[in-house]
């Protein structure tokens, strides 16, 4: 393993359970292979969990794999074999870094590079992704990854959403993203039954969708404890307790998790037990994925007194009322109007307010909603998805909400070449005397 | 009106590729309106039926982007952030408005920053799916549909099948005449040079589809009954393989190190040029499915081989086809820099072709003359190397 790094300490217990869980996934596709069970890769957030989950499909997960590499700052042997091939450095790291494991794995005939983390993943029986409107890395990375396991068969479905138009009326096209979502997953249904040889139990996947429902509520639920001063839980915890929710949807481990931590925050808030002892400036992560490599950063800022007690990253859930589903026994409809009503639902509270966008709205909710003093965002080079766009919905804030502090970081998710951490510091050391200088004025 | 027609095609070109969107600016004093569109994902069959001056827009290689990085992070592919700084800085200041055709990540991220900041009268995104099955094209036929509707309402006039259907025609004849041009490569050397194409290539999507027919058959008549071809030397065969390139400069470079540009798989060339819009008794039927199966882009997914190989035959067969047809010594792929879409098929591309006994070299660059010579040194090792 590379140079160590002191990890961050984690201010609640759930979050100290996490890495037993990030194990338990990745052990869980090598277990599998012994038991005869199927192996997938999957992406995050795809609207395919419950489906796989309900075929006995196990998921291996590359973002997940790539991040643990990221964290051990073990990740550079995996880029390196995947640049040597000509994948660009520019392109995602989740990507790039996974890979560049395939393709040791597949040189050395099918056993594990050496020193892969955790035992690394097992070599997959198929590739599910989704073209969907996230990143274009979900539908070029199975592709790419197939050049190098070729037998192995991959699935590409879709799932978009009705694109923000502040004139338009997203309502009336909802109905055409539903029914195509539902048609793409209805595809990936057959892909499973075709792979597995098994026949979908439709009772089944409706209880794994009231479960991902329930999942989605208390997950919700727990996170607004966070509202509370002081917060209870900030950002460098919700790094490590968005895995349940990300990688573990509809599965009773995931709620289960979800409960343990709502108890906690529970007993902190009775307690006032803060992040930190003297909660000073509360912060919220307005967009983009953490550097994996430097999550120390937010031990950094708690230092200096500041919480995130919000974020918008991996908050990719809403409390099922909210999105005022409309009623449907099919199961399938109901995943598809869930994430198309969760991508959208903020667009009707942007259109009442002129110049703003969903994205801003949401975090003008959180702003006020989790009292906060400032927005940090992290722009990692190698991801679009989350990051392109940034300068923008800063700018926007500024001009419908006002004139909060604002942080824009730079570096990438998992390529430490970008990272200086002397630099970084000294921006946050200049951001936090912005903060205090915004408070003292009273806001 | 056509100056081309009178045997003065390469100068009518050159005029258009060097002031690029001259003639949109032209119609649009005369009272048209203009509609600029990103990628080879714009349908301009709707376009042209609904009356509407149709420009596919370019950057300027030369010219360092000054304004659009305050908007538009630098992550974003380069060629796209070239445009978009063109388009601030008033380059598109005569557009009533834009299509962003859902192409790739940098569009799709940027639209809220493309038009919050241009603020043109009429915009939309229009999302193409990734995908190519049964459940794709029928959601492409919703969204075109819907796209003909803002396109209506903006107009105030409406697009009837039949308006349609004329555009099609019309845009096939236009896909045929450029394919007639292209066959004028095939000879060795070439009767028409890579840098004289390109400024072909550039203009025609520029120009009304009428306009650039024209211009495209008077390139043709001009080249057949050239005397002499623009080169009589032997040269290493070249094809290019890339997203929007859209400037001489690398031609230049491949044609000065003593190759010829023979052929290309590029998103303004044959990418554009190669496959045409059944006609169907629904228009809009034909139209999706050209935009989504036939345009063999790396922004949709294919994966309708039975095994791996078949798998790549269908993404990339015409490839070798082309090889084969055009002659082709060696292959140049030229990626932008944080193009997803693209940057991923780079083994896959090049292992395929190699395999098939073409060279090629991969070259990864900024959408800018600034990295050129550079690439220069590397061009010339592969010519040396293939020749
Ligand atoms: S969202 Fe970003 S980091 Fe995640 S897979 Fe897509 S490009 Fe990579
Ligand atoms: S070069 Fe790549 S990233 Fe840029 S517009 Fe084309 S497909 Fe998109």
């Amino acid at each position: 393993m590379a140079e160590g790094k002191k990890p961050r300490s984690l201010a609640t217990q759930a979050a100290a359970k996490i890495a037993k869980f990030v194990r338990g996934n990745m052990s869980a596709t090598l277990k599998a292979k012994e038991e005869g069970k199927k192996v997938a890769y999957a992406y995050i957030n795809d609207g395919q969990d419950e489906i796989m989950r309900a075929m006995d499909i196990v998921p291996a997960w590359g973002e997940s794999f790539a991040g643990v590499c990221a964290a051990k700052r073990d990740a550079e042997k995996y880029l390196q074999k995947a640049e040597a091939d000509n994948f660009s450095r520019s392109l995602c790291t989740y990507a790039t870094c996974t890979i560049g494991f395939d393709m040791w794995r597949e040189e050395l005939g099918g056993q594990t590079p050496p020193d892969a983390p955790w035992g690394g993943m097992a070599r997959p029986d198929m590739i599910i992704g989704s073209a969907q409107q996230l990143c274009d890395p979900r539908f070029k990375w199975p592709q790419a990854t197939q050049h190098y396991l070729q037998d192995v068969p991959v699935f590409v479905g879709n799932m978009y959403y009705p694109p923000w138009d502040p004139n338009r009326n997203h309502h009336e096209q909802e109905a055409i993203y539903v029914k195509y979502a539902k048609a793409e997953l209805l595809e990936l249904v057959r892909f499973c039954e075709k792979h597995t040889g098994k026949k979908m139990d439709w009772d089944r996947l409706a209880g794994l969708v009231d479960l991902t429902e329930k999942t989605w509520n208390l997950f919700i639920d727990t996170y607004e404890l966070r509202k509370a001063i002081p917060t209870p839980m900030d950002t460098g915890d919700a790094m490590n307790t968005m895995v349940p929710i990300t990688f573990n949807l509809a599965t009773q481990d995931a709620y289960d998790y979800y409960k343990d931590l709502n108890d906690e925050l529970i007993l902190k808030n009775e307690k006032k037990q803060g992040v930190i002892e003297n909660e000073k400036y509360r912060l919220l992560w307005g967009a983009g994925l953490p550097s994996w490599f430097a999550l120390g950063d937010f031990q950094y800022f708690n230092d200096k007194g500041a919480v995130f007690p919000a974020e918008v990253t991996y908050r990719n859930a809403e409390k099922i009322e909210r999105l005022d589903l409309p009623a449907t026994n099919d199961p399938l409809e109901r995943i598809a109007w869930r994430w198309v009503r969760f991508w959208t639902h903020w667009y009707d509270k942007a259109r009442k307010r002129p110049g703003s966008s969903p994205k801003v709205e949401r975090i003008i909710e959180y702003i006020e909603d989790y009292k906060c003093d400032g927005v940090v965002f992290h722009s990692a080079f190698s991801c679009r998805s989350w990051h392109a766009g940034i300068i923008h919905q800063a700018e926007i804030l500024r001009k419908v909400y006002g004139d909060i502090p604002i942080l824009i970081m730079e570096g990438d998710i998992v390529d430490i070449s970008s990272y200086n951490e002397v630099d970084t510091h000294n921006r946050i050391d200049a951001f936090i005397e912005t903060v205090d200088a915004y408070k003292r004025k009273g806001n | 009106m056509t100056q081309s027609e009178n045997g003065n095609g390469l100068v009518l070109a050159e005029k258009y590729y060097s002031q690029y969107g001259s003639r949109a600016r032209e119609l649009k004093a005369a009272g048209r309106k203009v509609i600029g569109y990103l990628t080879a994902l714009g349908p301009v069959e709707i376009m042209t039926a609904a009356g509407v001056v149709s420009l596919r827009l370019k950057g300027n290689v030369s010219e360092a982007i000054t304004k659009g990085d305050a908007y538009m992070e630098t992550i974003v592919c380069p060629f796209v952030r070239n445009v978009f700084d063109a388009a601030v800085k008033g380059r598109y200041d005569f557009l009533d408005g834009m299509v962003l055709p859902h192409q790739c990540d940098s569009i799709d991220r940027t639209d809220d920053v493309w038009s919050d900041t241009l603020k043109l009268p009429y915009w939309h995104f229009l999302n193409v799916p990734h995908v190519t099955d049964e459940p794709s094209v029928e959601f492409m036929k919703d969204i075109l549909r819907i796209f003909i509707q803002t396109l209506e309402e903006f107009t105030g006039e409406k697009i009837t099948d039949e308006a349609i259907a004329r555009a099609v025609t019309a845009h096939n004849e236009n896909r045929r005449f450029m394919r007639e041009l292209y066959a004028l490569r095939i000879t060795d050397p070439p009767l028409i040079s890579g840098a004289e194409m390109m400024k072909v290539l550039v203009a025609a999507m520029s120009l009304p589809v009428d306009e650039s027919s024209a211009l495209i058959k008077g390139v043709t008549d001009e080249i057949k009954h050239r005397e002499m071809p623009p080169s009589t030397e032997q040269g290493r065969r070249i094809m290019l393989v890339g997203d929007q390139v859209d400037d001489v400069a690398i031609i230049e470079a491949i044609e000065g190190a003593g190759g010829r540009l023979v052929m290309d798989d590029l998103s303004i060339g044959s990418k554009m040029y190669w496959n045409d819009v059944d006609a169907t008794p629904d228009p809009i039927q034909g139209i999706a499915e050209r935009y989504l199966r036939k345009l063999k882009l790396p922004t949709t997914f294919v994966g309708t081989g039975n095994n791996y190989q078949e798998t790549l035959e269908a993404r990339f067969g015409h490839m070798k086809q082309y090889i084969e047809e055009f002659k082709v010594d060696g292959v140049i792929l030229f990626v932008y820099k944080f193009c997803d879409p693209y940057g991923f098929e780079v083994p896959a591309i090049r292992n395929f072709i190699e395999s098939a006994g073409t060279p090629v070299l991969y070259l990864e660059d900024e959408y800018s003359i600034s990295t050129l010579a550079r690439l220069k040194t590397r061009i010339e090792a592969f010519l040396e190397m293939i020749a």
